[in-house]
């Protein structure tokens, strides 16, 4: 839980949003690999992987065959018929390639005990990489991934992050992962960059208030009721394609909406609790979390979309917390 | 005008006399059963062993080990790939939050967990079944929280200072467990009775109008954990059922019979304190109301009829989920049949015959104040695969 007086969270928050912070969070990987490496994970994934050139990534959500999200991942195309699914949950996302792999010349393995992953994030983050790599980030696009150097290090330095500011992720061996935690230290001292160590600041007080998501934010619902139209290529097959364009047809029966508390602190809300309009359920909360941004504690809820409407008020779980339906970005 | 074909239905545990327990207070009832149990096993204990220090370390050291032996690697293994904990998780520092928030939340402890970082996991519980035991137990959950941290720790060393800095079974408002990384706070290696001391850190009070009454699973039908991963109510009654036995009783267990010189005066000891609890259960006359309310005994069943103890009976197996079978429910005679495995053996790898002669006991003598002296409950073929619990008159000269 984060709360309002935690001067160190806010430090840490603040960070990211003014200046630069740094973290390692490293995701786990699955490297993909053969002649129908793209043609597969256009077949996993609703978004069109296949215009995704070398070097460049794209977020997705994968589906089961009822059209309900299971997984959402950046999907990163490293080379010719060479891509890496960067997941939270690679053992799972393996057996689901597994189960749906038949028929395509392709391989995967989880390279997540191979790699570590170094996020830095804020409107500063690009001065303090060009500081620290050997080539300029400038030209980077969002999105783009690309090889560099640190000192002697090789690694890939990937525009992207989960925090809604400007920032990069810098893949490394894991055997090099001193080296650079190191270099980032070193250098981050000259613009004043801070080493974030709270792992709800950097997954959930930064991404929530800008309406980022977790993949269990949204397990279980499709991607229309998250929102995430835009990510859906009905132009290619894949896996829970039909079941997605039957839930299309009939609208949404829920929607993944924001929460805007009034109580001083959230102590009695977890995930899953109950959500209610007027004493009768009509929802369900994923998360809450204090943004020290927008000085609210905030949340996601999965409401009935009879209530789903921004500013509908409600109140939650058993204290009837009061509070109202937003929009996901809180900023 | 359209009417529904029949009523929405809601799962229920039934008694003899067709009254509906709900399945949620069923669950509750259950807990504090186990609990109850419990708080007379410790009493056992304070008897055999009058030192507290003695007696404490003496539970801890066990549950300690037990739990350490029981969580083998491929456990702990399976125990990450069912809840998912994804890779940036520092697993020797997290395993045992994760561990021991989502069996907290299975036993109806409810709480929050307050910081869940590298360095420190504070945990608040506002409500305990088991917080009427007693602050040896309180001690015990701690020993068993650092064999969940020492489990996975990268060197087998102890790298985790954890204190119950709060209890309810002390008199607290809440119950607060506090892990900090000993080598970031500075913190000697702790022993058994070093366990419930405060923090380094300063600690977050939940106010009471914020607080819980009720586990995740009863306010919202399942428990969620962090990362989004769930299990039903039913999945975490029925673990419940099973290993709510297994830490509170089956481990201490095995150190309070260490404690009597002989296996017959560790018996004459348990059975002197079930006997005990059995005759204070029913002893105020409004407690035998309160049970026929909540049982739905109808008012023909007078007050010397042996039904009663066997309708309460059957309804204590049937909210433990024990399989039972009633053979036969007479003015004369209660038979209720019941597997020894299932009954001695809640959690199948670890049966234990005290569950048998703890409840015989203390059943033969609650029946004497809910029901009437002249009748008697006893278990009929303890060592065969069946047993019958048998509520009838007995006469016996040198009865307790």
């Amino acid at each position: 839980m984060l709360f309002r007086e935690d001067s160190i969270a806010r430090a840490q928050h603040q960070a990211v949003r003014e200046n630069v912070g740094w973290f390692q969070w490293t995701h786990d990987l699955v490297e993909v690999t053969g002649t129908d490496a793209g043609k597969f994970l256009d077949y996993l994934f609703v978004n069109s992987i296949y215009k995704a050139g070398v070097g460049r990534t794209k977020y997705t959500t994968m589906l089961d065959e009822k059209g309900k999200i299971i997984d959402d991942t950046i999907v990163m195309h490293m080379g010719e018929d060479h891509y890496w699914v960067s997941t939270l949950y690679a053992p799972q996302f393996i057996k689901w390639a597994d189960a749906h792999s038949n028929g395509f010349e392709v391989s995967y393995r989880n390279i997540t005990d191979d790699t570590v992953m170094f996020s830095v994030q804020g409107p500063n983050s690009a001065k303090m990489m060009n500081a620290l790599l050997k080539s300029s980030v400038d030209d980077l696009k969002r999105f783009q991934v690309v090889d560099d150097q640190i000192g002697d290090v090789s690694i890939k330095v990937h525009r992207s992050g989960f925090t809604g500011e400007n920032g990069y992720e810098i893949y490394c061996a894991k055997s090099d992962a001193v080296v650079v935690e190191a270099a980032l230290r070193e250098v981050g001292k000259s613009f004043s960059a801070v080493e974030l160590d709270i792992l709800e600041v950097y997954v959930r007080s930064l991404s929530m208030e800008k309406g980022f998501a977790l993949r269990q934010d949204m397990f279980g619902l499709t991607p229309y009721e998250c929102g995430l139209d835009w990510s859906v290529d009905l132009e290619k097959d894949f896996v829970g394609k039909d079941a997605l364009l039957r839930a299309k047809e009939e609208g949404p029966k829920q929607l993944l909406m924001g929460l805007e508390f009034f109580a001083e602190s959230y102590e009695d809300i977890t995930q899953r609790e109950i959500v209610y309009s007027k004493g009768i359920p009509c929802g369900f909360v994923r998360a809450v979390i204090y943004g020290y941004t927008a000085d609210k504690n905030i949340g996601f809820a999965v409401i009935d979309s009879a209530h789903a409407v921004v500013g509908e008020k409600v109140t939650v779980g058993s204290n009837d917390s009061p509070a109202i339906v937003t929009d996901k970005c809180f900023l | 005008m359209p009417l529904n074909d029949r009523a929405e239905q809601r799962k229920c545990i039934e008694t003899v006399w067709g009254k509906l327990i709900p399945e949620k207070e069923a669950y509750r009832y259950a807990t504090r059963e186990i609990a109850a149990f419990c708080a007379n096993l410790f009493q056992v204990m304070r008897i055999l062993e009058p030192d507290y220090n003695k007696r404490t370390e003496a539970i801890c050291e066990v549950s300690y080990m037990m739990n350490m032996s029981a969580s083998c690697e491929q456990y702990l293994k399976d125990f990450f790939d069912e809840w998912n904990i994804p890779e940036f998780c520092e697993k020797s520092a997290w395993l045992g939050a994760i561990f021991g928030d989502s069996g907290d939340e299975y036993e109806n402890m409810a709480g929050r967990v307050i910081q869940f970082t590298r360095n420190r996991v504070e945990k608040e519980l506002d409500t305990c079944p088991w917080d009427i035991v007693g602050s040896e137990l309180c001690n015990m959950t701690t020993a068993m929280f650092t064999a969940n941290f020492d489990l996975t720790s990268p060197d087998g060393e102890n790298t985790v200072a954890l204190n119950m800095c709060e209890a309810r079974g002390c008199g607290d408002r809440h119950c607060r467990v506090v892990a900090e990384r000993r080598d970031v706070f500075n913190l000697p290696k702790q022993g058994w009775m070093d366990h419930m001391q405060q923090p380094v850190m300063p600690v977050h009070n939940t106010p009471p109008e914020r607080s819980f009454t009720g586990g995740q699973i009863i306010r919202n039908g399942r428990y969620s954990n962090a990362f989004g991963e769930e299990k039903t109510f039913e999945w975490s009654y029925r673990w419940c059922m099973e290993l709510g036995w297994v830490w509170c009783v089956i481990f201490p267990l095995v150190a309070i019979r260490d404690m009597a010189a002989t296996e017959e005066e560790f018996q004459r000891i348990f059975k002197i304190v079930f006997s005990t609890a059995g005759k204070n259960a029913f002893v105020e006359p409004f407690a035998v109301e309160g049970m026929r309310s909540w049982l739905g005994v109808p008012h023909e069943i007078g007050q010397n009829d042996p039904r009663l103890m066997g309708g309460y009976i059957k309804a204590v197996l049937d909210t433990q989920l024990v399989p039972n079978e009633l053979i036969a429910f007479t003015k004369e005679e209660i038979q209720i049949k019941v597997k020894t495995d299932d009954f001695n053996g809640r959690f199948e790898m670890a049966p234990t015959e005290e569950l048998s002669l703890g409840y015989e006991t203390f059943w033969h003598n609650a029946v004497k104040t809910m029901v009437s002296p002249e009748w008697s409950c006893w278990f009929e073929g303890k060592d065969n695969d069946e047993m019958t619990i048998v509520v009838a008159r007995k006469i016996d000269k040198r009865m307790i």
